[in-house]
């Protein structure tokens, strides 16, 4: 994923969700025929992240109605052509056909949710103080892995201002075992705790 | 004075010994749009409606809108720091405040953070901001009085210990002062009170606390306070909140009356996050629900079952109309809502004749039940025969000859309506508002000039609480008209009549 910190954006177009989910359906099962499911949607994830979101030219290119959908096509070839699997390619010249060439971000992001959901795969953002080590992250997949029976795909995010521990995410829930989010609860509860008793023994407190 | 840090340190030592670390697991969204008090979140999958949330800011929100691909959360508190992207963590429960005898003598907003300076409230007691009102089974009728101490509506529009009575009227005609001679006439009874001001000027509500605490009546009263510059989903959830303090005294067996000032603010604030969150809008642009949003609230006051107590919930909300129309969407709502209506009128009120209670659309459904037997004695018909003034009143105006029973009727109604005015912030004991009435109702005050009624009524109480204590007394304690206690207390008044100079000015 290109920017981890966000699992999705935070721009939400329902229309283009609808659409990308048609056209990622018929993309995997159009793949699947030829055994290519795993590189078609792999090349689609290199090519959104490479040529599309690196050069919004040839995004807003893409998208454009004024281009005709024979240069389109042409474009497609000249960069995908001989490189990427034949199926991706062909996708991308029908996408260009019906003038959807737009979208092809919104079908790489449900393409990817729906091969998860096909291998049983789950995402989980893993986010701790410093780089996990190699036996720890082997045994966080291992333990997240064994507790929800899916394959883990682990996002590692390093930020330092957890001080330490981990917080783990797994599509909407998070589990928060963090130093930082500890120290703040504890010192909610101190404050709290200390407020009431002083109310209650007040005189305790006072020596004069 | 000073303070010993070595208890302060053994109390901070053990509240961290007792502090148990665990991971926290929640939900989590992300905002995807923000302002004007709501909020859509993606995310937040396994949330229910109502819950509660919270964002990065400390601010907290409620799930409102449940759609297909986002959540609409409504924020109560500061929404111009949220930002596009920020976190938006689930917390599982439902929204709550303090409670309990804590809450008594504050001033609170609707979340129960103070408002008057004096720290937080103190109580560990908690109770949901939003229940199902009790069922039949868990009630009982309406039996015992609550007096507002207001001559007028005691008389005419009894309001008994879990009614609703709505107090309706255009601006300035008073509604708040007969909601605040009702909190005031409490003193002492054990009513526990709860102003709640919605969408309010805070000038307009920081007068009110001030009235309250120069009577010494913010002993058992709590103000909540969502002012007019609280952004709509606080306003929107006011009444509700201030509903579940009242609801933790009835449910112990205690009495609270409740004052929603005004409920047309809290429904245009309802109005704002239901068009903002993009639900349809109906009549006046109202959402669909917003009967619902009134007739859930003013459900939850009740008069409880003996076997839970009997405790009680009076509710005195009040409707602002615009130029005397009634029948406009919420006002008709309300009224069908409540058991019955305190009508305002401008006219009246200008006229002098305050509370400008116009009695003729005015009605108690169900607190006749609950007056006392001496009230019922002297009041039963006034109503009528005041409703009957009014419209022989408006004949009389044409100058034409009357007869000498109408005139009769006349000179007994002009006396009525000037014994029925009472000045702001006195409430008049039970006992007082049976004699002045006793007095006007069996004619003994034909004779008196109009003018002078109200004095007359002044120095008429004060001779019987000089003279005849024993039987204002007996009359307190009874509280019924017996033929022993009418032949005294009418010879009382003729024993003051023949002595009574009133005062020449």
């Amino acid at each position: 994923m290109d920017n981890p910190e966000k699992l999705h954006p935070t721009v939400l177009d329902t229309g283009a969700e609808q659409l990308g989910k048609v056209y990622a359906r018929a993309l995997i099962s159009a793949a699947d025929r030829v055994k290519a499911a795993d590189q078609v949607v792999d090349e689609l994830g290199g090519f959104v992240d490479d040529a599309l979101r690196s050069n919004p030219a040839l995004a807003t290119a893409l998208a454009s109605p004024r281009i005709s959908e024979e240069e389109k096509c042409r474009v497609i070839d000249r960069l995908l052509g001989g490189k990427a699997h034949p199926v991706l390619v062909n996708f991308l010249k029908v996408m260009g056909r019906r003038g959807r060439l737009g979208y092809v971000a919104a079908v790489r992001d449900a393409a990817e949710s729906l091969r998860d959901e096909m291998l049983g795969r789950m995402v989980a953002e893993v986010r701790t103080a410093v780089p996990l080590g190699d036996d720890l992250r082997a045994s966080v997949i291992k333990k997240i892995g064994g507790s929800t029976g899916k394959e883990i795909r682990l996002v590692e995010v390093v930020d330092p201002d957890l001080v330490g521990g981990m917080v783990i995410r797994l599509g909407d829930t998070i589990f928060d075992g963090s130093v930082s989010n500890q120290i703040s609860k504890l010192a909610r509860q101190v404050k709290s705790g200390f407020s009431r008793e002083l109310v209650e023994k007040f005189s305790a407190f006072s020596s004069g | 004075m000073k303070f010993s840090s070595d208890e302060i340190a053994s109390v901070l030592q053990a509240e961290i010994e007792h502090y148990d670390s665990k991971v926290d697991v929640s939900e989590v969204g992300t905002v995807l749009e923000v302002g004007d008090g709501i909020a859509r979140v993606y995310g937040l999958s396994g949330v229910m409606a109502g819950e509660m949330v919270e964002f990065p800011n400390g601010a907290i929100g409620l799930a409102f809108n449940l759609e297909e691909t986002s959540v609409g959360v409504i924020i109560l508190g500061d929404y111009l720091t949220i930002q596009e992207g920020d976190e938006v963590r689930s917390l599982g429960t439902l929204l709550s405040v303090p409670a309990g005898d804590a809450v008594i003598g504050r001033v609170l907003d609707p979340l129960g953070n103070p408002l008057d300076g004096k720290g937080p409230v103190q109580t560990t007691t908690t109770r949901p901001v939003e229940i199902i009102a009790t069922g039949v089974a868990e009630r009982k009728p309406v039996s015992q009085p609550l007096q507002t101490g207001i001559k007028a509506v005691d008389a005419m529009t009894p309001i008994g210990r879990g009614q609703r009575e709505l107090i309706i009227g255009d601006r300035k005609t008073g509604k708040t002062a007969i909601a605040i001679d009702a909190i005031l006439n409490q003193k002492g009874t054990g009513v526990k009170c709860f102003y709640i001001a919605i969408g309010q000027k805070d000038s307009a509500v920081a007068a009110v606390v001030e009235v309250l605490r120069r009577e010494g009546a913010m002993d058992y009263t709590t103000v909540i306070a969502a002012g007019a510059s609280a952004p709509a989903p606080l306003q929107y959830i006011a009444p509700y909140a201030g509903t579940a303090m009242a609801e933790h005294f009835m449910f112990n067996g205690g009495h609270a009356l409740v004052v929603y000032d005004d409920l047309s603010k809290q429904a245009t604030a309802y109005r704002q996050m239901s068009l903002l969150m993009r639900r349809p809008p109906g009549r006046e642009a109202y959402p669909g629900d917003v009967f619902y949003c009134h007739s859930r609230l003013l459900e939850r006051s009740a008069k409880l079952s003996d076997e839970l107590g009997g405790g009680s919930i009076t509710s005195l909300p009040i409707i602002e109309t615009l130029e005397g129309e009634v029948s406009a969407y919420i006002p008709t709502n309300v009224i069908s809502i409540t058991d019955g209506q305190i009508y305002l009128q401008p006219d009246l009120f200008f006229s002098g004749i305050r509370p400008a209670m116009n009695a003729g659309i005015s009605v108690s459904r169900v607190g006749g039940a609950a007056q006392t037997k001496a009230m019922k004695k002297v009041a039963g018909g006034l109503r009528l025969d005041l409703a009957a003034f009014r419209a022989l009143e408006a004949f009389a105006q044409l100058g034409t000859d009357l007869d000498a029973a109408t005139q009769a009727q006349l000179d007994r109604g002009y006396r009525m309506v000037e014994l029925l005015k009472q000045p702001q912030y006195q409430p008049m004991s039970g006992t007082d508002q049976v004699l002045s009435l006793f007095a006007g109702t069996r004619g003994f005050l034909d004779d008196v000039p109009v003018k002078q009624v109200q004095q007359w009524e002044r120095d008429f109480l004060k001779f019987m609480h000089s003279k005849y204590n024993a039987l204002v007394e007996e009359l307190t304690k009874k509280q019924e008209l017996t033929d022993d206690i009418t032949n005294q207390v009418t010879a009382a008044i003729k024993d003051f009549k023949t002595g009574y100079k009133p005062e020449v000015k």
